[in-house]
C-alpha cells in the first residue's frame, strides 16, 4: 500500500476515534461510508475494518473513562448479554432483509432518535439530591465538585435497545452505540457522560462477538484495518478527554446533529 | 464494596492498556516496515483485547462472589466464545 494511502487511512481512523470515543458511539457510522463510497473499499473489508477500528476505540476511551469513574460497569454487562447476543445473531437477521430495507429502517430510526433528543436536550437526568439511592444498577456522578445521583429507569427498553444495536453492529460493522446513547440518555434516565463512556466500554465486546467470523471470512485487509485502527487509538483519546470538558448540553446537541445527519443519509440512500 | 469495584476497575484498566500498548507496537512494525506477521498478530490481539477484558471481569466478580453479575459475565464470555468458535469452524 503506498505512504500516502497509508496516511489517509490513519486520518480517517483519526477523526472516526474522535467523534466516536466523545459519544461513544465507536465511529463506525462514519467509518463504513467513508472507506466504501469515500476510497472504494468492499463493504465486507470495510465493515472488517471498522469493527476492528471500534474495538481499538473502545479500549482507548475506555482507558481514559474508567480512570474517572465515568463507566457504569454494572448496568454496562447487563447491556452485554443483549447486545453480545445481537452481535452475533446480526448476520442471520440480515438474510431476512434486503440492505434497502435495512438501510431505510436504521435511518428513519435515528432520524427520529436525533429529533427527539434535540427538543430533549435542556433537560437533565441527575439527581442533586445525594440522599436518594441510585439502585442496583443506576449510580453517582462527580461533576466539578458536586455529586449527582441517578437511577436507572426501563431497564426492559435499554436491554431490547443492546440487542438490536448489537444485531445492527455485526450487519454493518458498527459498534451500535449510535442506538444505546440516545436510549439510555432520552428514554432511561441515564446522564449523557455516562452513558457515552459506558457505552464505549460494550462497543468492544459488541464488536468482538462479530469480528472474528469477518476475520476467517478473509474480510480483513490488514494494512487497511491496521492504518485505520491506529489512526483511532490517538484520536479516541483525545475524543474521551474532551467529551468530559464539553458541557452536556452541547454534547447531547451535537449527538442529535450526528443522528440526523447519519440517519437522513441512510434513508435518502435506501430511496 | 466501592472500594473493591475500583480495584476491579484497575485491574481491567490495566490490562485494556497491555493489550492496547502491545497491539500499536506489533500493528507500527507491521505498518512501517510493510510485514504481513506483525499486523496480523497486532490485529488478532487487538481483537482479543476485549474478549480479555470480560474474562477479567468475570474472575473479579467471582472473587467478590457477586453471582449474579458473575453469571452475567460469564454469559457473555460464552457468547464471545461461539463467535470465535464459528470462525475458527471456517
Amino acid at each position: 500500500m503506498p505512504a500516502h494511502h497509508v496516511l489517509i487511512y490513519l486520518l480517517t481512523g483519526g477523526a472516526a476515534g474522535l467523534v466516536g470515543a466523545m459519544l461513544g458511539i465507536g465511529g463506525g457510522v462514519f467509518l463504513v461510508p467513508l472507506l466504501t463510497l469515500g476510497f472504494g473499499v468492499p463493504i465486507r473489508a470495510a465493515v472488517a475494518a471498522s469493527l476492528i477500528s471500534v474495538i481499538a476505540t473502545a479500549t482507548a476511551s475506555s482507558t481514559v473513562n474508567l480512570d474517572r469513574g465515568l463507566v457504569n460497569m454494572r448496568l454496562a454487562m447487563a447491556l452485554e448479554v443483549a447486545t453480545s447476543i445481537g452481535g452475533l445473531g446480526g448476520g442471520l437477521a440480515a438474510s431476512l432483509l434486503s440492505t434497502q430495507q435495512l438501510f431505510l429502517i436504521f435511518g428513519a430510526t435515528l432520524a427520529a432518535m436525533g429529533a427527539l433528543m434535540m427538543m430533549r436536550s435542556g433537560r437533565r437526568n441527575v439527581i442533586a439530591d445525594t440522599s436518594v439511592q441510585p439502585g442496583r444498577l443506576g449510580g453517582r456522578l462527580q461533576e466539578g465538585d458536586t455529586t449527582y445521583v441517578y437511577r436507572v429507569r426501563r431497564l426492559p427498553l435499554a436491554l431490547g435497545a443492546s440487542l438490536g444495536a448489537g444485531a445492527v453492529s455485526g450487519l454493518l460493522g458498527l459498534g451500535g452505540g449510535i442506538i444505546k446513547v440516545p436510549v439510555l440518555n432520552t428514554f432511561c434516565g441515564v446522564p449523557i457522560r455516562v452513558a457515552a463512556a459506558t457505552s464505549a466500554f460494550m462497543i468492544g465486546v459488541t464488536a468482538a462477538a462479530s469480528v472474528f467470523v469477518y476475520f476467517a471470512r478473509g474480510d480483513v485487509v490488514l494494512p487497511i484495518a491496521a492504518a485505520v485502527a491506529l489512526g483511532a487509538l490517538p484520536g479516541s483519546l483525545a475524543g474521551a478527554r474532551l467529551g468530559q470538558r464539553v458541557e452536556a448540553r452541547a454534547l447531547k446537541i451535537f449527538m442529535a446533529v450526528v443522528l440526523l445527519l447519519v440517519g437522513g443519509r441512510m434513508a435518502l440512500e435506501a430511496l | 464494596m466501592t472500594g473493591r469495584v475500583e480495584q476491579l476497575e484497575d485491574v481491567i484498566e490495566k490490562s485494556l492498556k497491555v493489550g492496547l500498548g502491545l497491539s500499536t507496537v506489533l500493528l507500527l512494525v507491521g505498518l512501517v516496515l510493510d510485514m504481513p506477521v506483525p499486523l496480523r498478530w497486532g490485529i488478532l490481539l487487538l481483537m482479543l483485547t476485549p474478549v480479555v477484558r470480560v474474562a477479567v471481569v468475570t474472575v473479579g466478580l467471582a472473587l467478590e462472589r457477586d453471582w449474579t453479575f458473575t453469571f452475567v459475565s460469564l454469559f457473555v464470555l460464552a457468547v464471545l466464545g461461539a463467535g470465535i468458535w464459528v470462525a475458527v469452524q471456517r
